[in-house]
């Protein structure tokens, strides 16, 4: 059982993950550097509930608003470049976080041992949940809480100005600019919300791994955080939690008996998805097709 | 002062593999304006097979270079039939993260040719060095140097000087319009994929044959040196990869010996960082940053 939910913990926080890509491909941006923010937020709780010895939750929030902050200040300068060129600029920006961690060494004394991140050797006392006796299903439904929150605050922000303004942003840059949005603006609170996302992503899961270092936050999880929206499709968050579900879910688990092989069938698998799907697994259609099945909006037009 | 000199003209001999790894990207940019992100681990692969011969059945040196330069064409025609032949033009990002993806597909592939971490890469000249005056020269960084200007010589004449060229410029100018001139748009863009896997072949035995070892690590680092120079210099651009390639070695070079070694991949990213923010188009892209904008403002 236990094996089940900590695979239900690793979903919903990839799901953060995937969902802080999510927006800022909203506005037709795509970020690398998201792994970035997920080591901010996982590095800063952690240090904030076993260093400072805060509790969880505070802990998680500063962490979230600290990864935001970098976000934003990263948003600035980042944002004047798109396309391709964001991607790399956001490679280098997530590798320069990771580096930077790799770099970073803040041991003190708490009891009988010493804490903290300790450079190549990674942050290994990050025993919050244990300390406190949670247990794996309270640990994965406070986990779910958050994922939960945040799909229904993204979900409801889709139906009112702010999402119609951010996929305006997407669809065409220059005829949103002439209705008088200011495209900085959108752009660096997609970003700034992209970071407060990932941020609580990485506080949650540094306390669900208990041990974190610079090698969980490569340019290949940043990679997991693109493709799950790419292949989810961008038509809503349900799409992100789909593909979350279906890679992590289905391929890394279900291939696990190729055991060595399982990375080259792997590839493979997401490669021929967006061979066949490109514009998402889940996109306007089989959302269409959904709703029939289900027998809601039978009777609506499709607007697709 | 002699040091600042002596480092700027190591980092320059090192910056002429960079050199070479960013033109590779550059000429698929222009082809295809697509980002080829496994490149790095295509030359891995390549060289992998190159040095498993070497380990298990001891061939010459020359037979473990020929192999290598053949399996990194090899291995990057498969790249391009499935990430980006097979994925439609329109869709540059499923193919560039696809072509991320398959980096994991071809390291644990090397990683499967041979399981242990290390292996010592058999080098084509021997290790020495020699002294100019107050200045010391590696034999084998100053022979990548050489040859590095040796493959840019032959690349220009190849792209200023044949047919083949001119398809392929064509094709990076306007794909639609090289197509209605009659010019095979998939086959120059397989042949440039073979070319450029060619010269990444090379590069990457220079590169392997002075580190004298190989790790799955080489794939990614390979990657990533050869995307910042290429951004560095704008990308699409030839003369700004070799530009970018050159710079990011000095200046890794200088980093390396003034602030120590985990300075020096730091140092190379916030360079890049710098650049994109002042110059988004680097050193020599202004002119294909503005023809850009229209292809990728919708990612």
């Amino acid at each position: 059982m236990s094996y089940y939910l900590g695979l239900a913990q690793l979903i919903g926080i990839h799901t953060l993950l995937g969902l802080s890509a999510y927006v800022l491909m909203l506005t037709g941006q795509l970020s690398l550097g998201q792994a970035g923010f997920f080591a901010i937020g996982a590095y800063s709780a952690g240090i904030l509930t076993v260093i400072f010895e805060l509790p969880i939750l505070p802990a998680l929030l500063a962490a979230a608003v600290i990864a935001a902050f970098f976000a934003f200040l990263v948003g600035f300068p980042a944002l004047r470049v798109k396309g391709l060129m964001l991607v790399v600029a956001t490679i280098a920006f997530g590798e320069f976080v990771r580096l930077f961690f790799f770099n970073l060494s803040w041991r003190v004394p708490r009891g009988d041992i010493v804490v903290g991140p300790d450079s190549t050797n990674g942050f290994r006392e990050i025993r919050y949940f244990v300390a406190n006796g949670w247990s794996p299903w309270e640990i994965t439904a406070f986990v779910w809480t958050f994922v939960i929150l945040i799909m229904a605050a993204l979900w409801w922000m889709d139906r009112s100005r702010a999402g119609a303004v951010l996929r305006a942003v997407g669809e065409d840059e220059l005829a949103t600019q002439s209705v008088g949005v200011n495209l900085t603006a959108v752009k660096v609170t997609a970003m700034t919300a992209g970071g407060f996302i990932a941020g609580i992503g990485g506080a949650l899961y540094a306390h669900t791994a208990t041990y974190v270092d610079h090698l969980t936050f490569t340019v290949l999880l940043a990679t997991f955080a693109v493709s799950y929206p790419i292949l989810g499709g961008l038509s809503s968050v349900f799409g992100t939690l789909v593909a979350v579900v279906f890679i992590q879910g289905v391929l890394v688990e279900g291939l696990r008996f190729m055991g060595d092989w399982r990375n080259i069938v792997f590839g493979l698998l997401i490669i021929m998805a967006m061979n066949l799907k490109p514009s998402g697994l889940f996109d306007a259609r089989t959302a269409q097709v959904l709703k029939r099945a289900v027998g809601l909006g039978a009777q609506e037009k499709s607007d697709a | 002062m002699i040091d600042f000199v002596q480092n700027t003209v190591d980092g320059m001999m090192f910056g002429s593999s960079y050199a070479l790894l960013a033109i590779g990207f550059t000429i698929i940019f222009g082809v295809m304006r697509r980002i080829n992100l496994s490149f790095g681990a295509t030359i891995m692969l390549g060289a992998y097979i190159g040095t498993w011969l070497h380990v298990h059945h001891q061939v010459s040196v020359w037979i473990v270079a020929l192999t290598t330069l053949a399996s990194t064409v090899l291995v990057g025609i498969y790249v391009e039939r499935l990430c980006f032949h097979a994925i439609r033009r329109s869709a540059v990002l499923a193919s560039m993260v696809s072509s991320f993806v398959i980096w994991m597909q071809l390291e644990e592939a090397a990683i499967h040719l041979l399981p242990e971490r290390t292996y010592a890469f058999p080098a084509l000249l021997a290790a020495g060095s020699f002294e100019l005056g107050p200045f010391l020269f590696r034999a084998e960084q100053t022979s990548m140097l050489i040859l590095a200007m040796i493959i840019v010589g032959v690349l220009h004449v190849l792209l200023y000087r044949t047919r083949f060229g001119l398809a392929l410029r064509a094709v990076s100018e306007n794909s639609l319009a090289a197509a209605y001139m009659g010019i095979n748009a998939a086959w120059v863009t397989l042949c440039a994929f073979a070319l450029v896997s060619l010269m990444g072949g090379v590069a990457g035995y220079a590169i392997l044959s002075t580190d004298a070892q190989i790790t799955p690590f080489f794939g990614l680092w390979a990657t990533f040196k050869g995307l910042i120079a290429m951004m560095l210099g704008g990308m699409g651009s030839l003369p700004g990869a070799i530009l970018g390639g050159l710079l990011l070695g000095v200046v890794e070079a200088h980093a390396l010996w003034y602030l120590g070694n985990e300075y020096k991949d730091l140092s190379a990213y916030l360079l890049l960082f710098g650049m994109l923010v002042l110059r988004p188009g680097g050193l020599m892209g202004q002119r294909i940053l503005s023809r850009e904008a229209l292809a990728f403002r919708r990612v």
